[in-house]
This record gives structure tokens, sequence and C-alpha cells, in this order.
């Protein structure tokens, strides 16, 4: 059950190499990118935006903005908020003696004074007709004689105290309605309409919603709008309406191109924003010395000189008063600068992007990367594969650092690498899977030719065994012999080989030598050579007084079955003990040597030298005589010898015949053979042998060596 | 080890060139077979040019024998020319001379085969 479960979650991922499972994680991804504000992926997109923020925050060199603080020291110095209308009547006027660009409250002033006349002569009825002097009367004086702005705090629903008719002056709309287009409230909250009437501007203060609300953005300020729709009515923010009352423009103006507000500002002063209306602020870091403290400025401490030719907010920085906000560089900030941010960014163009190309543009790649990756991976070696997945995801993160770097664009390369991973593990995955099967397929081929490889090797060994086995030990067959003394040497070259050599009493008197060496090397040569030396030693000693006819019955009956058309040359000698009379054939085998006392010579065959046996059917051979002297010693070798190489030369037949020459005088048979057998093996200096290498050698010490032992002597 | 047919108005001309030994002498019988097909009876004699050939081991000799006896009986003639001296001594010592027609130059040979 359980696997049969498996199998049905497991086929669908594992067909065609994973590609369709990938190619369906793609379309996934697509989704998701396409709907991805409804995705957890925006708080990963927000992380990498505000990573981007604090690498490279902007530079707030340039002082336009200052900012008035109602302080901790003020409030310790003036008293609790809110101070009396005088006091802040007297602070606007302090400001405006230095002729600044425009004044900004980042307050609100809906209900009078409560120490106005009227408030008072509720208290105190003996007033009565008395004339007093009017504190909201007074601001407004004071607003009337400066470029003031006042603030409106916009809601969704209209709470007691909102209102939708406002004194503002709406911002124009180009190619478009941005009143129907920008973030909408039902209305405002604004100051008493004296104030409204006396300022210069009236200007929108919510830099930000209900945190609580805007869970992606997790509380931090991301997104300030520079205009809001208030009950139908396009209204400026604080930050553009300061800028219009100092550029004593008409009106704030905002282009909208298909439905979307593309750009707010102020004649020249214009930065992009969301559909919205909102500036993706690019924040930069609090900075102290532009906040100077109200009582400062109040009491004279600060030159009024200080704020000509700027734009001074008004607000507040006092902890108690709850006006702070957490940027995306960490910091927390007092509402007001993101003000005096705004207005920097208006005055410097700096704007953070998201425009709607760059999206349609991460698709495009999404879609581009994940086919590609499809097409790529389950045909590259999978470490090449990861090295690929790797690269690209490096090449994306990079591509959106210099997008921000260059561009002020931010380019969401998280959440391409994101939704590329699940494709490019699916088929990584396959790819490892495959090459884990083929890896393991390798390794039973590789056992079993192993196993083969041993089982080849154990029946070599043995067919060596055999093979050996079948060659004769001239020392325990002619033990005790005195006449004559034979010894033999064989190695094949691999383990078996088609060398071979025979010797045996043919008669009672007659010793039968035999060499022969099977065309070719190893296991097919091995096979003939056994079945040569059978059939040449049983047809030898059906003939045992003619050689030559013994030697064409051997060549007739090895032709007989020889379809695969292997050859054998041979040297065959029967020497009589006695008398050293020696008979003998050669079909196309080396001439043997003939060491007799100082002089070397080898034996002539060119009278009577036939082919090889099986070379030419039929041939009629020859056979020939010498006499051996007593002493002799007759060294019959296979080519092995004279073709034993050590890489640049062979050893030939000239470096042989100085060795006989030179150091085997008076050597037995055996110490003869072991001495060439060394020469051969040291001149080839530990390179493998290329042939089978014989050696048989005759030492026939001549009739006066009788034997003592009487049975041999009634033989002879 | 390679071959390489020459025209001649003659014979059917083939130079050998390299080692004839048991690790080529099986590229040697599959290279030599086409010229083989064509040395039958009425046709030109096949004449291998051993000029270049440094050295023939047993199973080189066996593949010549078994390219002999394929001629003679479809025929054909068959025969080798311009021996290096330690080959010559090859096919004297093993009589192989008696097996496969060998001559001392081309000219001998197609004397005698053509």
């Amino acid at each position: 059950m359980l696997r049969h479960l498996r199998t049905l979650l497991v086929t669908p991922l594992r067909a065609h190499r994973g590609r369709p499972a990938a190619l369906l994680a793609l379309l996934a991804a697509c989704t998701a990118l396409a709907l991805i504000e409804y995705t957890p992926l925006t708080l990963l997109q927000n992380a990498l935006f505000d990573r981007m923020q604090r690498l490279s925050p902007r530079d707030r060199s340039e002082m336009p903005a200052l900012i008035v603080a109602i302080d901790e020291k003020s409030l310790a110095a003036l008293g609790q908020w809110p101070w009396p209308r005088q006091t802040l009547a007297r602070l606007v006027e302090t400001i405006g003696t230095g002729d600044p660009l425009a004044i900004g409250l980042d307050m609100i002033f809906p209900e009078p004074d409560r120490l106005g006349s009227a408030s008072l002569k509720r208290l105190y009825p003996q007033l009565g007709r008395i004339p007093l002097a009017d504190p909201d009367a007074r601001l407004a004086a004071a607003l009337a004689a400066t470029p003031s702005v006042l603030g409106i705090s916009a809601n969704k629903t209209l709470l007691h105290g909102n209102r939708s008719a406002l004194k503002v002056t709406p911002v124009i709309s180009r190619g478009g309605d941005a009143g129907a287009i920008a973030n909408p409230f039902a209305g405002a909250l604004a100051s008493l309409p004296a104030l409204e009437a006396a300022a210069r501007g009236q200007a929108l203060l919510n830099a930000q919603e209900d945190p609580a609300l805007q869970d992606p953005e997790r509380g931090v300020l991301r997104r300030v709008p520079l205009m809001a729709s208030v009950a139908g009515l396009p209204v400026a923010a604080l930050g553009p309406e300061m800028l219009r009352v100092a550029l004593d423009a008409p009106a704030v103006e905002a282009d909208i191109r298909n439905g979307r507000i593309t750009r707010v500002g102020v004649d020249a002063y214009r930065l992009p924003t969301q559909a919205d209306g909102k500036l993706i602020l690019h924040f930069g870091p609090l900075r102290a010395d532009r906040i100077f403290s109200a009582v400062d400025v109040l009491e004279g401490r600060i030159p009024p000189e200080n704020f000509q030719h700027r734009f001074v907010l008004l607000g507040f920085t006092a902890t108690g008063l709850q006006d702070r906000v957490v940027t995306p560089l960490g910091e927390m900030i007092p509402g007001v600068d993101v003000h005096a941010q705004v207005l920097e960014s208006l005055l410097s163009g700096a704007a953070l992007t998201r425009p709607l190309w760059l999206r349609l543009a991460e698709g495009a790649l999404l879609i581009t990367l994940g086919l590609g990756l499809i097409a790529a991976v389950p045909r590259l070696p999978p470490n090449f594969a990861v090295k690929l997945g790797l690269a690209s995801a490096i090449l994306l993160f990079l591509t959106g650092y210099a997008a921000f770097h260059l561009g002020r664009l931010l380019f969401d390369s998280a959440s391409l690498v994101t939704l590329l991973n699940p494709v490019f593990f699916i088929l990584i995955g396959n790819t490892l899977v495959a090459s884990d099967q083929q890896r393991r397929l390798a390794e039973q081929a590789l056992q079993a030719s192993r196993e083969a490889a041993a089982r080849v090797a154990g029946e070599l060994d043995a067919a060596r065994r055999i093979q050996m086995g079948l060659l004769p030990d001239p020392a325990q067959l002619f033990a005790g012999e005195t006449r004559f003394q034979v010894a033999a040497y064989l190695e094949a070259a691999r383990e078996v080989g088609g060398d071979y050599f025979d010797c045996f009493m043919l008669a009672p008197g007659y010793l039968c030598l035999c060499i022969g060496d099977v065309s070719g090397k190893g296991l097919p040569a091995s096979l003939f050579m056994a079945m040569s030396k059978s059939v040449a030693s049983a047809l030898l000693r059906n003939h045992p007084d003619d050689l030559a006819q013994a030697l064409e019955e051997v060549d007739a009956a090895l032709s007989r079955d020889n379809r695969e058309m292997l050859f054998v040359t041979s040297f065959i000698a029967v020497v009589n003990v006695e008398t050293g009379m020696m008979d003998y054939v050669c079909a196309g085998h080396d001439a043997p040597w003939l060491l007799r006392g100082q002089t070397i010579q080898r034996i002539r065959v060119d009278q009577i030298g036939g082919p090889p046996l099986c070379a030419c059917e039929g041939f009629p051979y020859r056979h020939a005589q010498l006499t051996l002297e007593p002493g002799d010693r007759l060294l019959l070798t296979t080519d092995g010898v004279t073709e034993a190489s050590n890489g640049q030369a062979w050893f030939g037949n000239e470096r042989l015949e100085r060795l006989l020459q030179e150091n085997t005088q008076g050597d037995t048979a055996a110490a003869l053979v072991e001495k060439v057998k060394d020469a051969v093996r040291n001149f080839e200096a530990g390179a493998p042998p290329a042939d089978d290498l014989t050696l048989l050698c005759l030492e026939w010490r001549g009739p006066e060596a009788r034997l003592p032992s009487p049975q041999t002597s009634t033989s002879t | 080890m390679e071959l390489e047919a020459v025209v001649h108005p003659k014979a059917n001309l083939v130079m050998v060139r390299g080692r004839i030994d048991h690790g080529s002498s099986m590229a040697f019988s599959e290279l030599l077979h086409p010229h083989l097909e064509n040395c039958k009876k009425g046709a030109p004699p096949l004449v291998l040019d051993f000029a270049g050939v440094d050295y023939v081991s047993s199973a080189g000799l066996r593949a010549l024998m078994i390219a002999t006896r394929f001629a003679k009986n479809q025929g054909g003639r068959l025969g080798i020319a311009e021996f290096q001296p330690l080959v010559r001594e090859v096919f004297g010592i093993s009589r192989f001379d008696l097996v496969i027609p060998c001559f001392d130059t081309l000219e001998a040979a197609l004397g005698e085969l053509a």
C-alpha cells in the first residue's frame, strides 16, 4: 500500500527525466510571480530591497530642509504639549524672520486654544466684554505672514471631527484623473478654518497607514504618498506642497499614463511614483546636524539666518509624543524627518522605482531561465548542472544589485531565485538519480567482469599446469645416465604458450630430441602445441628408423584437422648414444648450435630443411646425419631467444654466439641452459617477454662414459 | 602496419609497410582481403612489395600462408618481392620461401608471375 502510494507520487516526478514536473513547477512559479502581492514572497522581496538600501543609503550631505523640533529639551523649558498658540506663533514668526523657502507644520490644530477668549470667558464670566488677545488669531497672523503649510490627517472613514470639505490647493492631473486613482480617503482631520485660511498651503501628513494593517510591510515605512485622494479631491503631501509654496507655483502636478500615476511634483521637480501616487523613498540615515531644538530657536540661540533659503519643518522628536517610524535602514526616526527626506528627494530627483516593465521583464526572465534549465540540466553532467544553477543564481543577484546601483531600479532577484529553485531541484534530482543508477550498473558490470577475469585466470592457471605437465623432466627421466645429459627450459610469454620440447629413448640406445614452435602464442597456440607434441611422439615411435618418413606422417596427421591453419616449426634429432651418430630433420626451424671444443657452429639444414609442418602439405622432407664427438654439446632454441627485446634491439644470433663462445666452455648441459636463460632475461631487463622461450641442450659424453648399471649395459 | 595499392599494368601491386606481428597480423589479413578477392584465375598476379616491412613474426607468416592458400584455391598467383635482409632471413630459416614464391626484386616477381 505504502509502496503503491510512493510509486504514485514519485512516478510523475521521474517521468521524462523530470521535465514535465519541472514545467509544471515553472507554471506555478509564473502564477506566483504574477500574484506576488498575495504570497509570502513579498517578505523576501522587502528584505532584499531593504538590504540594498542598507548597502547604499541615499547621500544626505546636502541640507535643503531643516527641522525645528519639539523635543524633550523644549518641553522641559516651555511646559507640556500642546503649547499655547502664542508660543507657536512666536516660533513661526522667529523662523519667518530668517526668510525660509517654506515652513511646514507637521501638526494639526482642530480645536481652539484652551486659553482662547471663548473658553476663558466660559471659565470666568466676569471677564464680560473685555477684549482679550485670541491665541488662535495670533497664530493665524503668524501663518499668514510666513510661507506656511499646515497639515491634515486623512482617514479611511469619516471619524468624529473629520471633514470632507477642505481648503487645499488640489493637485492638477495630466493625462487622467488623479483623484480617482490615488489612494482614497473618506475625509481628513484639519485645523480650525481660520488657521486653514491663514496658511499659504495645506497638505497631507499621513506617511503611513495603520502598520498593523500593512502586514507585509511589518511596520517598516517603505512607501510614502506624494499625494492621496481625500473625498475625491487630489491632495498633495507636505513635501510637494511646501515645494509648491516655495516656488509660488499654482499647483502640484501629477502625470498619469494608462490609468496609473507615473510622476508627482512641481515644475521640473518630479519623482516617479507607484500607480497610486506613492513614492518608494530611498532613505538616508538620520542626521542630527539639521535638527534644532524649538526652545533654542525661540530664545535666540539659533540665529534665524540659518533658515534662509531653506525649507523648515516644525515637528515632534520627543519620545513621549509618539511620532516615530522605522525605516528600511533599521533606524527609528521621527516622522518629521520622513517629510524632510521627501523634500530632499524631490529636489535631487532621487527615487527608487519598480516600474511595470521591470515586473514584466522579471516574468520573461523567469520563463526564459526556467525553460533553459528544463532544456539544459537533463543533458549536462550533474556537477556541471549544479555549477550552472549556482552561476545563474549569482548572476540574478548581481543583476539585482547592478540595477539598484546604476538605475535605482528594484529588481526582485530573490523571488526569481526562489521560484526557480523547485524547477532546478526537480531536474537535478532526476539527473542525480539517473547517474546513481548508471554508476550502480557500471559497478555491477565491473564486478561481473572481475569475476569472469578471475574465472579465466583460474582456468588459465589450470591449463598452464596441464601444459607444463606434458613436458618431460630430463633430469628425472635420465637420472643415473652417464653417457649424456639433457637439460631443458621452457617459459611461455603468457600463461600458456605454443613452444614445446620432448626427449625420450626412441629405442634402447637411441635418444630422440624434439623442439617445436607453433605459430602465434597464448591459448590458441597451446592447444596446437599439445596436439603436435603427442602426434609427433606417437608417430616417431612408429618409424624409429626413418625420421623423414615419420616427419611426413606427422605433417599429414597435423594437417588433417587444421581449419585454423596453424603451423609448427620443428627440429627433431635421433642420437645413437653409443656412437654419436645423429640423424635429424628440420621443418622450418632455426638451426641448432653445436659447441665442439673451442668452436661454435650451426648444424647445416640448408640442404634438407623443409617448410614448417602444416604449411605445405605433402612436402617431401629429407633427413641428414652428422657424428657427434664426445664432449659435444647440442643447443636447440626457439625464436624466444633471438627475438627477446630490450625495447631497442633484439638479443639476436650474434649476441647468442658470443655468449656461447666466451662463457660456456666446459659447462654441463644444465649450466649452459641456465646461463643462456639468465642472459636473455637480463637482456630484457624486466620487460615482459615477447615470445615463448625454449632451450633444449644435449651434452654427449661419448661411449667411454658407460653406465655402471648392468641393466643398461646389456641394452647397449 | 599499412597497405597501399599501386597501379601497375602487369600486376596487382600492394606496398606493405611496418611490422606484421602478433598484434597486427589480424589487421594485415583484413587489409589484404579485398586484394586477395581479386586474385583469381585469369586476373593479374598479386605481388606484395615488402620493401617497407621491418619484421614478420610467426603470426605474420601464418597470415601469409592463409593468403597463399586462398589465392591458390581461386587459381590466382601471389608472390612477395623486395625483402629487407632480416625479413628475408626469417623466410629462409622457416623455409617459407617454399610456401610462398619469394623474389628479391619486383622485376623478378613480375617476370615469373605475370
